[in-house]
């Protein structure tokens, strides 16, 4: 094989923003241990200045590069990977910035939490980018093993611990299920590259006229595999476990970052390699989505502590966002890709205000958020603001993303799957309106009023920005999501 | 396609029951003459002493990782030692990259002391 540079630098320029923060990580790890006194000299503010131009930089080399397939057609560069690339750095800059504080409590290892942090954003954006089941696998992986790590951060408390060790054994069950299936499509197309496999499947239809028994098998190992991603119900039981023991900047990336790099690499798998099967597993993913809203919103009511409760709630919004899935075309894909923007502003927002606040207070309670507005107006209000865009109301932006969804469904003649939706949105309601309640009553003064540091006001300004624009001028955003799903069905 | 996964389970069946019959045959035929000695566990030739299930040392493991990763760095090697000659200056490249990744994770626990016993 001839050495061809062309195509050997048209190859590695669709990739070079993920290599550049891969080295970019490396170099903040290392700064950790090589700096004086191991890194514990550094300030935790200057690792996350580096972090944040690491991102940023990456972020605007993304919008930058052009598209492009490369490697032989494993990893494609196109509008979807740049809006999901651009949507999981818009996750880890809120982060880091919000790490700010919690991560200066922890004393040790302050820089390998950023590098870390960096090393899972490499893997999502790898993972947005795959049409290669096994590079996909390893994105998920190298998203995953950090984020092990980056749960069971404070591991002098038991909660974090658990959360760790939680996480790593349903993450290695939910990689063995996907595995397992990405095996017997292998075995069934002889392909693990997605248009491989959906060719494969036509042949195999075409040739009996029907799906082979195994190939539902694979598809429902699949969907377990991701549902375990995703944190669907049933599959969500990790969920607010982890949640609550991570570091809650942590939490916000899992809910945040995590599910948006799944939810494109499910848009991809399920839309673009295993679209002619559909009638295999759309009915599937409709009681999947189904389940998720009830269980979550249903659960979410009876939690006392504000990052379970988020975590149940995100199981929720995982199913309001598959409601779009039940629209195999590019009007479902597009509503699905714009809730998933809406989410990362409303729910990134929602956790920066327990993060605020437990930096002041020390606590996750609900009870303790009483009378909150009269002790810090600005937590208050961002939060109300995040919680209602999360429940769905005008004119935030998680009106429209659920509006979109369920369009979909209902065109699709998912009316059921709407009702359900609906319903669930109105018990959703309940849970989001008495955190509200409760931080805005009683109006008795309670001792000690509490300012936002500025790292914190300008990460909530941000996601209630992101939050507002969405919800109020959504035309361009829409756009954007539009030409996302557009490159799954070239055909449409 | 199902005769294709059926050859694989004939595979399987037959692997199993070829190892089953052979330990079968040598139950069969072997002398059986235990003692002491013969039953005790082999250590490279040490006396054993006292049980093997006790708690090891969690250090062990940092350093069972660090072996497994220049392990697998060492049969990756291999193949792309003897195909060096038809790969090229790419595969010379591609492999440098592997083992400066390799050489990272290594200085990062060298330097965190993990090399040092105490």
């Amino acid at each position: 094989m001839p050495f061809d540079i062309v195509q050997f630098y048209a190859d590695w320029q669709t990739i070079l923003p993920e290599c550049f923060l891969l080295v970019w990580a490396c170099i903040v790890t290392m700064a950790a241990v090589f700096s004086r006194n191991s890194g514990e000299g550094t300030s935790t503010g200057t690792y996350a200045i580096w972090t944040l131009i690491g991102v940023l930089v990456t972020a605007v080399w993304v919008a930058l590069t052009p598209d492009g397939t490369a490697f032989g057609g494993t990893f494609v560069f196109d509008r979807l990977a740049v809006l999901f690339k651009e949507i999981v750095l818009g996750g880890v800059l809120l982060t880091v910035i919000s790490s700010i504080g919690p991560v200066d409590r922890m004393k040790l290892h302050r820089g390998e939490f950023f590098g870390l942090l960096l090393f899972s954003a490499v893997g999502m954006m790898l993972m947005v980018s795959a049409t290669e089941l096994l590079l996909l696998y390893i994105a998920i992986e190298l998203s995953t093993v950090t984020l092990f790590v980056l749960a069971a951060y404070r591991k002098a408390n038991r909660k974090s611990a658990e959360a760790g060790l939680k996480y790593v054994i349903l993450g290695g069950i939910s990689s063995a299920v996907l595995l397992y299936g990405v095996a017997l499509l292998y075995g069934m197309t002889g392909s693990t590259e997605l248009a491989g496999i959906r060719n494969g499947i036509g042949d195999l239809f075409m040739a009996s006229g029907s799906f082979p028994p195994g190939l539902t098998m694979a598809l429902l190992l699949l969907l377990a595999g991701f549902g375990f991603k995703l944190a669907l119900a049933p599959f969500h039981m990790w969920a607010p476990d982890v949640y609550e023991g991570a570091p809650t900047p942590i939490t916000a990336y899992l809910s945040v970052a995590s599910k948006a790099a799944a939810v494109a690499a499910f848009l991809r798998v399920f839309f673009v390699g295993l679209e002619s099967s559909q009638t295999l597993w759309v009915q599937a993913v409709a009681v999947l989505a189904a389940l998720a809203m009830i269980v979550g919103n249903v659960t979410a009511i009876v939690q006392s502590n504000i990052k379970r409760m988020l975590a149940y709630s995100s199981v929720a919004q995982i199913g309001y966002i598959l409601v779009g899935a039940v629209a195999v075309n590019t009007w479902g894909a597009t509503s699905m890709t714009y809730y998933a923007m809406a989410y990362l502003f409303a729910n990134m927002g929602a956790f920066i205000c327990v993060i605020a606040f437990s930096n002041r207070m020390g606590s996750d309670e609900i009870d303790d958020y009483a009378a909150l507005s009269r002790r810090s107006p600005t937590i208050a209000v961002f939060f109300s603001i995040f919680l209602l865009s999360l429940a769905g109301i005008p004119p935030t932006a998680g009106f429209l993303a659920k509006y979109y969804v369920f369009l979909a469904a209902i065109n699709n003649g998912y009316l059921w799957l709407v009702i359900v939706g609906l319903l669930t949105s109105v018990i959703a309601l309940y849970y989001y309106a008495t955190v509200i309640r409760k931080m805005f009553f009683p109006l008795d003064q309670p001792e000690g009023g509490f300012p936002v540091s500025l790292p914190l006001t300008i990460a909530l300004s941000i996601s209630c920005l992101g939050v507002l624009l969405l919800g109020v001028f959504p035309g361009p955003f829409v756009d954007l999501a539009q030409a996302a799903a557009a490159m799954l069905m070239p055909g449409m | 396609m199902v005769s294709d996964f059926a050859a694989v389970a004939v595979f399987l069946i037959v692997g199993v029951g070829f190892v089953l019959f052979t330990l079968l045959l040598s139950k069969i035929f072997r002398p059986s003459d235990p003692n002491p000695i013969k039953q005790s566990t082999y250590e490279c030739g040490e006396e054993p002493f006292g049980p093997s299930w006790i708690q090891f040392n969690v250090r062990f493991y940092i350093f069972a990782l660090m072996f497994v990763i220049f392990d697998v760095e060492a049969i990756f090697l291999f193949p792309w030692a003897i195909a060096y000659q038809s790969l090229g200056l790419f595969a010379f490249v591609e492999m440098l990259i592997f083992i400066s990744i390799l050489l990272f994770g290594l200085a990062y626990a060298w330097k965190k002391g993990l090399l040092k016993w105490y």
